[in-house]
């Protein structure tokens, strides 16, 4: 039986060995076609045809518009490239670290700027009077790791309050709140009114607000409202300012409202939050500023949202920042070409303005917009940015790691009952003092 | 009698009801997902959560294959996938069959080396791959995906095949040489024939590790290669989640992997057993 099938083995020797041929010259070919990249070594003394922008999920959709000027003006096409949030990090990190990098310009969310600083080229030259005049001074701050400025603001956010216009418009809900608080039913501007206002609702299946326990920057605009001057960090970097008496105010004031949402705030997401909201099973919401676009038609809450600026603690109103910019890898093939590209974004911000989610960053393009329907939360983010109360999060290459690993823990923990703040505080301090020095 | 085939009953009973309970259990995450997939985006992120739709509605399929860049991605997975597969059985048949057959101190020493690779987070690989690929000119292939991916799928066949291999008697290849097979010859003849189960097994782990693969797509494509996987977690933003789309694009992206398995099924439960009667 053996001796039949190598009989006929040495028979089909030949086809095979035709087989085998076939194989190599398709696994050639294969090779060959692949090596016609776009990632292929390119001449930079030759025209540029095209330049390609790294920009977080769904997040071309700001600078399409920008992207189809730019190459009917210039002929220049604006591919992007598109990755998760996370993914865009490990990404960029990877690149810059490997000094191999396959794209011209990234939009990279501010916290990651003192991160990648080293490996982003200084855009000094495009920071004129004019356009320091025309951001936020915080969203200017931001941009500048060191010495350097290393990103173009392509557009901010900040949360913002949204209420429930028909419940506070509500003839029945307004005579039981001067009832019980002594004062009108209006959109809340201070911690208090937030709190007596969440309390009011909370009955029936209704919830007064959603509390994303499971994010930090809600309690990181507490911190600013209670009146912290440097936001978790002192100035140099060094040492952990959690745990005085204003991070204590500011998280006593944050877990109290924990109450007047489901239960579970530990685990609540800002998807969750915004979910809730939109469910219209909350009467308010602190968020961040693009939400109010993004309110589905099909929601019960559609065309009866109204919003208003952040609400005010004791040293007044305050929010977070959260910009993002367009940076250049020093290591990009194309400088030039992607400066330019910046520039013309930066001059066409306005043009973001109408997109889906409709965020820009030029001061200037927001006014242009602000009293267009559609574009209700633009004064309010305006006046949160601009209030002197705001700061901005500390440029520290640790953020990310202070945020994971000792940030959100003790704000989750805090949300547990019985937890003692004071004592978590001073734990996190401790923690994020390990952390940037080691 | 009566109460002896009672008990059987009773025991019978309690035993489907513990395997109902088992089945349930092990394939609620994918019913949730496909239910998921049917719900209007309010619905999807409800608080408390619903299991039933209470509007059933397609448009999540509609919105993830109508997204630029999705048919692509399934087709570049397909391609990846395929490639990655080929590519390690091909390399890793020979060496699972030198291991077992010549037994050295540098073949141990070889599998062992094989086993701490599947050790090695991907992205310690991958990081020096962008690179790598970079200079040859292969940035964002399926070629370059794929050769990526089969680092982590070849030590994971090598050990496979190696076990399969292990299980065929050496007396069948002796009996071959005998009968004028060379090395080559009895490993095409009579090892392979006798594992296809365990290639298959080898084969479908080779193809999921490809499948399933994110980290390596996420470093080494941008347009032309991209994945499902990275367009699925592209769904994901700072600035919404869609899981309705999400999960229907996963539903989507599970039925090759579920008709593979389907058609494989045979060979991966031959191959299973392949050896557990040897001796």
């Amino acid at each position: 039986m053996l001796r039949t099938k190598l009989t006929g083995s040495r028979r089909v020797r030949l086809p095979r060995m035709k087989a085998a041929t076939a194989a190599a010259v398709a696994t050639a070919s294969l090779l060959a076609l692949s090596a016609c990249t776009p990632g292929a070594s390119t001449n930079s003394s030759a025209p540029v045809k095209s330049i390609t922008v790294l920009v977080e999920a769904g997040g071309h959709a700001e600078l399409q518009p920008i992207a189809d000027l730019y190459a009917k003006d210039t002929g220049v096409k604006v591919n992007f490239v598109e990755l998760p949030y996370n993914g865009l990090f490990n990404r960029v990190n990877s690149e810059l670290s490997t000094g191999s990098v396959s794209f011209d310009v990234a939009a990279l969310d501010a916290i990651w700027l003192p991160t990648f600083a080293a490996g982003l080229e200084p855009m000094n030259d495009l920071y004129t009077p004019a356009v320091t005049a025309d951001n936020f001074p915080s969203v200017v701050q931001e941009a500048k790791v060191g010495a350097n400025f290393v990103g173009m603001p392509a557009f901010t956010n900040s949360e913002i309050l949204y209420y429930r216009t028909d419940l506070f418009n509500n003839s029945a809900n307004q005579a039981a709140f001067k009832a019980k608080y002594g004062y009108d039913l209006k959109p809340p501007t201070t911690w208090q009114q937030y709190a007596d206002v969440a309390a009011f609702f909370t009955k029936d299946g209704m919830y007064g607000a959603p509390l994303p326990g499971a994010e930090e920057t809600q309690y990181l605009a507490a911190l600013s409202q209670a009146g912290e001057k440097e936001m978790v960090l002192n100035s140099a970097g060094t040492k952990s300012t959690l745990g005085d008496a204003a991070s204590l105010k500011a998280l006593d004031y944050y877990t109290s409202l924990a109450k007047y949402a489901p239960a579970g705030a530990a685990a609540v997401d800002w998807n969750a939050a915004q979910n809730l909201y939109n469910q219209g099973k909350s009467a308010m919401m602190l968020f961040w500023a693009h939400a109010y676009r993004q309110i589905p038609t099909s929601s019960p809450v559609y065309g009866k949202t109204g919003v208003a600026p952040m609400i005010a603690g004791p040293a007044g109103i305050a929010g977070v920042p959260g910009p993002y910019y367009l940076s250049i890898p020093r290591q990009g093939a194309h400088l030039s070409a992607s400066t330019a590209f910046v520039k013309f974004a930066y001059d066409h911000n306005a043009l973001s303005a109408d997109t889906s989610l409709g965020l820009v960053a030029r001061i200037s393009a927001l006014k242009q917009y602000e009293d267009k329907p559609g574009y209700a939360a633009y004064k309010p983010m305006v006046t949160t940015l601009s209030a002197p109360a705001t700061i901005t999060r500390p440029a520290n290459a640790n953020w990310q790691n202070i945020v994971n690993n000792a940030l959100i823990p003790m704000i989750q923990k805090s949300l547990q009952p019985g937890a003692d703040n004071a004592a978590l505080l001073k734990a996190a301090a401790a923690q994020i003092d390990q952390i940037v020095q080691q | 009698m009566n109460g002896l085939e009672s008990r059987r009953g009773s025991t019978r009973a309690i035993l489907w009801t513990a395997l109902t309970v088992l089945v349930v259990l092990y394939a609620f995450p994918f019913v949730y997902m496909l239910f998921t997939s049917f719900k209007t985006p309010i619905e999807t992120n409800a608080i408390p959560p619903t299991i039933l739709p209470s509007t059933w509605t397609i448009q999540n399929y509609i919105t993830a294959l109508t997204t630029q860049g999705v048919p692509q991605s399934f087709v570049n997975s397909i391609q990846t996938a395929v490639i990655s597969t080929v590519v390690s059985l091909v390399l890793a048949v020979p060496a699972a069959y030198a291991v077992t057959r010549y037994r050295t101190r540098l073949g141990r020493v070889f599998i062992l080396l094989a086993l701490v690779m599947r050790m090695v987070p991907a992205i310690v690989v991958g990081a020096p791959l962008i690179a790598f690929f970079h200079s040859l000119g292969l940035s964002d292939t399926s070629f370059a995906l794929a050769l990526a991916q089969t680092t982590i799928s070849l030590p994971l066949s090598i050990w496979l095949l190696a076990s399969f291999f292990e299980a065929v008697p050496d007396e069948l290849e002796e009996s071959a040489r005998v009968d004028g097979c060379s090395r080559l010859g009895s490993l095409w003849r009579i090892v392979i024939p006798i594992t296809r189960g365990g290639l298959a097994v080898a084969a479908i782990f080779a193809f999921l590790a490809s499948w399933n693969d994110f980290i390596f797509a996420l470093l080494l494509t941008s347009v032309r290669a991209v994945t499902t996987p990275l367009q699925i977690a592209n769904f994901q933003s700072q600035f919404g989640l869609d899981w309705g789309t999400m999960t229907s694009l996963a539903v989507l992206y599970s039925v090759p992997v579920i008709v593979l398995a389907i058609v494989l099924q045979r060979h991966i439960v031959a191959g299973l057993t392949l050896g557990a009667v040897k001796g």
